[in-house]
């Protein structure tokens, strides 16, 4: 399919270290998703499990591939604030 | 979901029947998390009840990505949908299907903005409280806090705020003086591309409230967000734009602007700008007659008029004009249809209008966010016949509407005793 939704770059996802993938949000309310495992196999298209659109994933595999670490937002590096 | 558009003539009208009038909430569009209320996270293509609220006028409705907040005309907040990030501020970060009452705020709340994750909400002292995702500070309260469940007060804004905004990462707030604030660093990358080498400004990387530069000449008096843009409006109706312009959305021919650029009022018949609302890439602003103008990405239908040439065939992979808007994108046209509408709410890719009392929805439909029972995109805006709505609200994929009940709408008119 080579009709994207948006092109989004790879800084702008968010990283989940669990799950090792990236997400960016979807119109529909879901995510865009898609692993390290396929930005390193060079697959560029992150999809939306709730709906038809896609996104085409800016990124430079070869300095992905050299494990250049992505400047993402990450969710889960700081603890949460406890408020009593 | 993104503005602050709460009619106060409507608002007034349902405080002066609240007390003999039953009311419907009605939800429609995307449910993966449960953010219609509905008790069920399938998507509905048409209004349904919710059945929560009877006895209470709402005032303020918004939707995130996956969740919905209600304000009633008491001040009470109830919250239902995704929670994962504490979104719905009910101190624990599990999702709910059905909408229920905030508890820990005892305080009365006055509007509410939803952004992607996060939730804005202002309260009858001009306060502003925030809870949900701070992965990119746009809760206001500093970098020490990744997410809270808990309702947060942004202490740095001092004066009272009349109107906030609340983006995919970013948040607007304008004070009682007239100042508009910025803070989280949702528009940082972009800038970052955009400027180069150049710095850029605080307001686009602060994660407390950051003076946004450019307006200290102008009385501000509404905000409203996009996925990675600004709006402010002034009281004089001039509208004010910043942020990504990658769908024209901005009327400019760059790509950024950094700072507050006018609209020239010629774009929008020579009138000043009463009413505003943005879409995550598109704007509807309506102006002192009545008009609505619409602008910025069009290819679902969402300015509700026929798409300018180039758009119709999405988001092409290789694209030659990437680096700018389409020229017809970026140029306000007026939607007939929509003139003299009273309210105007808008998801991601469409939008709702209450027009003579009557319903309106167009653009993106894949979920039924539209509400005509299918699943193609609407456009020009057509009727969502069977509602006599009162206030509208829109999330991401979904939509809202408080209506009047009718006899044959009334769930359980006998069990129902007026408040």
């Amino acid at each position: 399919m080579s009709v994207f939704h948006d092109e989004v770059e790879i800084e702008d996802f968010e990283y989940d270290e669990d799950t090792e993938t990236y997400y960016f949000p979807c119109p529909c309310g879901d995510k865009f998703a898609i692993t390290k495992e396929e930005l390193e196999s060079g697959e560029e298209v992150a999809t939306c499990p709730s709906c038809s659109l896609i996104v085409k994933v800016i990124y430079d595999q070869e300095l992905f591939m050299s494990g250049e670490i992505v400047e993402t937002s990450s969710t889960e590096t700081k603890l949460e604030m406890v408020q009593s | 979901m993104l503005h602050d558009s709460v009619a106060k003539h409507d608002a007034t009208l349902l405080m002066e029947t609240s007390r003999r009038t039953e009311f419907c909430l009605h939800s429609w569009g995307a449910n993966s998390y449960g953010q219609l209320g509905q008790g069920l996270v399938e998507d509905l293509t048409e209004p349904r009840d919710t059945t929560a609220l009877t006895d209470r006028a709402v005032r303020a409705l918004s939707g995130g990505g996956g969740h919905t907040v209600a304000v009633t005309e008491n001040g009470e907040v109830f919250v239902c949908g995704q929670n994962h990030r504490g979104q719905l501020g009910l101190g624990h970060n599990a999702d709910v299907s059905t909408l229920q009452l905030c508890p820990s705020l005892n305080q009365r709340v006055t509007k509410v903005v939803c952004g992607w994750d996060f939730t804005l909400l202002l309260n009858d002292c001009g306060r502003v409280l925030a809870c949900g995702s701070n992965a990119y500070g746009q809760l206001g309260v500093g970098e020490n806090v990744t997410h809270s469940a808990h309702v947060l007060v942004i202490e740095s804004l001092e004066e009272p705020v009349v109107s906030v905004a609340a983006g995919l990462r970013h948040s607007l707030a304008v004070t009682d003086s007239g100042r508009v604030y910025q803070w989280g660093r949702g528009l940082f990358s972009h800038a970052k591309r955009a400027l180069g080498p150049r710095a850029v400004p605080p307001h686009l990387r602060s994660t407390v409230p950051s003076l946004v530069p450019g307006l200290d000449q102008k009385i501000s008096r509404q905000v409203t967000a996009g996925s990675a843009h600004c709006v402010c409006l002034t009281g004089d109706g001039d509208l004010f734009l910043w942020g990504s312009n990658k769908r024209g959305q901005l009327t400019a021919p760059e790509p950024f602007l950094s700072s507050p650029t006018l609209v020239k009022r010629s774009l929008l018949g020579n009138e000043k700008v009463l009413n505003v609302c943005s879409g995550w890439t598109h704007v509807v602003a309506q102006t002192e007659s009545g008009r609505v103008f619409t602008w910025g990405r069009g290819d679902y239908g969402q300015l509700g008029r026929q798409a300018p040439t180039g758009q119709d065939s999405k988001w092409p992979s290789t694209d030659p004009s990437a680096e700018g808007p389409n020229q017809e994108a970026r140029l306000p046209a007026e939607v007939k249809v929509l003139r003299g509408a009273t309210q105007i709410a808008c998801g991601s890719e469409h939008s709702l209008a209450i027009v003579g009392g009557c319903l309106l929805s167009w653009g993106w439909n894949e979920h039924g966010m539209c509400g005509d029972g299918s699943q193609s995109d609407v456009c020009p805006p057509q009727l969502v016949s069977g509602l006599r709505p009162l206030l509208i609200g829109c999330g991401a994929g979904h939509s809202m509407a408080t209506c009047a009940a009718t006899a044959d709408s009334r769930q359980n008119p006998a069990t129902t005793p007026p408040h």
